[in-house]
């Protein structure tokens, strides 16, 4: 069947295949026992096969770190994580829920408890920088107008952006932007933080900053992270873990150290310059 | 439908239709499919809350700002041309006096209607489709999504309710000032005396050439801002594809009005006469 845009999918799955399909209810009875599991994550676009076999699994409170080079498919792989796209193949189980099994009200379920990073920023631009965080605040986590305003206020001045409040998001640069969409992720305080790029673009000055606020995050609210990231400097800081995308999967996993060990000239690249 | 069956159902047709022809049929089936699951979908999120009041507001504003001095102008020139028009076939007839009842008839059922929408079309269809088509390509859709915000019910809901009650009000809007059109016409051509225009016109229309006229501006109204509202979701690329939303917006809502006024037209005139 014609696939729709992300939001209008009718369903493919045959209702046959429903039987060994751990559906919302019973998600307590299975074996997931880690935040974030992927498991054997195969997606292409049309020729171009950008995952095949990617397995991953993020324990509670874990951050884990995605190092590739680009188009190597860390943000598809992100993307799976929330639904944005669906996976061909493979499982993707987030706090117990399949996520790539379409059901509205579970997906729903898990984006209020995850707060997306875009590798772009993604603010909406119609609004100011101040209701780009409130926006989401408001509608799902009940709070009021106040104590929104209050909360973007501080998030907003943590990454640095206390004096761009009312402003729209065409009047901020491209680093300050990213910090913006930052606070906005970071703003819900999430239990799950997907951060694609959170460092690029940005001056080493303000990058460490950034690190060293997401690894605060992750003390304060013990929240479970994936960071995709090019900057060793932001994945030393932030990670326990990390992983090195190749050829569709995850070639290398390990602590960092472990990683930096590995004889291979493209883990060995990430190690070389740290900016 | 499960996956397999598509690779068969391809792998079936390919072996019968050249290449060419395949890709050819299947955008034009897929385009059909999307647009109507599209339009549809609105009819069931529109009794759905969350309502966004807010939104709506705003769009209706926006909508009506946007077109209403472009209408103005269209309006007079629509009155002002047809009477410019008919007058001199008029006279040769001696038939002067009907002028104010030709226009408002024609312009009431037909013109009126027609001519607003297809400039409206022109100015909302395209905003939209830039609008909405530059928040897909820049991830703004996705960042609503991974909110729990549908962006169907966020942005697509708000402005095709504002474009069905917008453009009917735009509508009767035009169709006076091309009446007043047609009289500053009669009026310095030496003509008539406003009191014999009014009444003529004013006695000239029935409730059977206002209600369609009117009635089917509020198709028009859902078309311009679904159609817009559907180019700017299937947008992809960058900029590049912003652009063609906007440009396939226009052209597919002009066209679509056309033939929906075709539809209806049919519809009038089996219910009303
Ligand atoms: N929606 C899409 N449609 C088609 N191709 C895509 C899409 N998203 C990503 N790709 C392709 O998948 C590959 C991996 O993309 P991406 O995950 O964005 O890379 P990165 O590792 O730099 O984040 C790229 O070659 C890209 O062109
Ligand atoms: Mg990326």
């Amino acid at each position: 069947m014609v696939k729709l845009f992300g939001n209008l999918r009718v369903s493919t799955i045959p209702i046959s295949s429903y039987s060994n399909v751990p559906t919302f209810q019973y998600s307590v009875l299975l074996p997931y026992k880690a935040m974030i599991e992927i498991i054997n994550l195969h997606k292409s676009f049309g020729d171009l096969a950008v995952l095949s076999g990617l397995t991953l699994s993020v324990a509670r409170g874990e951050t884990f770190s995605i190092l590739g080079k680009s188009g190597t498919g860390k943000s598809v792989t992100l993307k799976c994580l929330v639904g944005l796209l669906e996976p061909d193949a493979g499982e993707v189980v987030v706090d117990s829920t399949r996520v790539d099994i379409y059901s509205r009200k579970a997906l729903s379920e898990i984006r209020k408890k995850t707060g997306f990073l875009f590798q772009s920023g993604a603010l909406y631009d119609s609004m100011s920088v101040l209701d780009n965080l409130t926006f989401n605040l408001s509608r799902h986590h009940k709070v009021t107008h106040a104590e929104a305003k209050e909360k973007s206020e501080h998030y907003l001045t943590l990454v640095g952006l206390s004096e761009a409040i009312g402003k729209m998001p065409s009047e901020l640069s491209g680093g300050m932007r990213k910090r913006a969409a930052l606070a906005r992720a970071l703003v819900i305080e999430p239990q799950i933080l997907l951060y694609d790029e959170p460092t690029t673009g940005l001056d080493p000055i303000t990058s460490a900053g950034i690190s060293e606020l997401i690894r605060d995050m992750q003390g304060r609210f013990g929240m479970t992270a994936i960071v995709v990231t090019h900057d060793i400097l932001c994945a030393g800081i932030v990670s326990d873990r990390a992983g090195v995308l190749k050829d569709g999967l995850l070639k290398y996993t390990g602590t960092l150290n472990e990683l930096a060990e590995i004889e291979d000239e493209e883990v060995k690249g990430f190690f070389r310059n740290p900016l | 439908m499960p996956k397999r069956s598509i690779g068969f159902a391809q792998a079936g047709t390919q072996v019968c239709l050249s290449w060419f022809r395949l890709s050819i049929m299947k955008r034009f089936f897929i385009h059909v499919y999307e647009l109507t699951a599209f339009s549809l979908r609105f009819f069931k999120e529109v009794f759905l809350p969350p309502y966004e009041f807010g939104e709506f507001a705003d769009h209706l504003q926006n909508f009506g700002s946007r077109s209403f001095p472009l209408v103005s102008v269209i309006g007079l020139l629509m009155g002002l041309i047809l009477a410019l028009q008919t007058k001199p076939t008029l006279a040769r007839f001696g038939a002067e006096s009907f002028l104010p009842a030709m226009v408002a008839i024609s312009v009431v059922r037909e013109l009126g209607p027609v001519i607003t929408a297809l400039v409206v079309a022109g100015r909302v269809s395209s905003g939209i489709g830039a609008e909405i088509g530059s928040m897909k390509v820049t991830e703004q859709i996705d960042a609503l999504e991974v909110s729990s915000v549908d962006p169907y019910r966020f942005l697509v809901v708000p402005r095709v309710l504002a474009g069905t009650i917008a453009l009917p009000l735009l509508t009767a809007y035009a169709d006076l000032l091309a009446v007043l059109g047609a009289y500053v016409f009669m009026f310095i051509s030496g003509g008539m005396g406003w009191q014999l225009f009014v009444t003529s016109t004013v006695s000239s229309l029935s409730i059977s050439d206002i209600v369609p006229g009117i009635g089917k501006t509020f198709f028009f109204g859902y078309i311009i801002s679904i159609v817009g509202s559907y180019f700017g979701f299937r947008a992809t690329g960058g900029t590049e594809g912003v652009g063609k939303a906007a440009t396939s917006a226009v052209v597919f809502a002009s066209f679509l009005i056309l033939i929906m006024d075709f539809v209806l037209v049919k519809v009038g005139i089996l219910l009303f006469e």
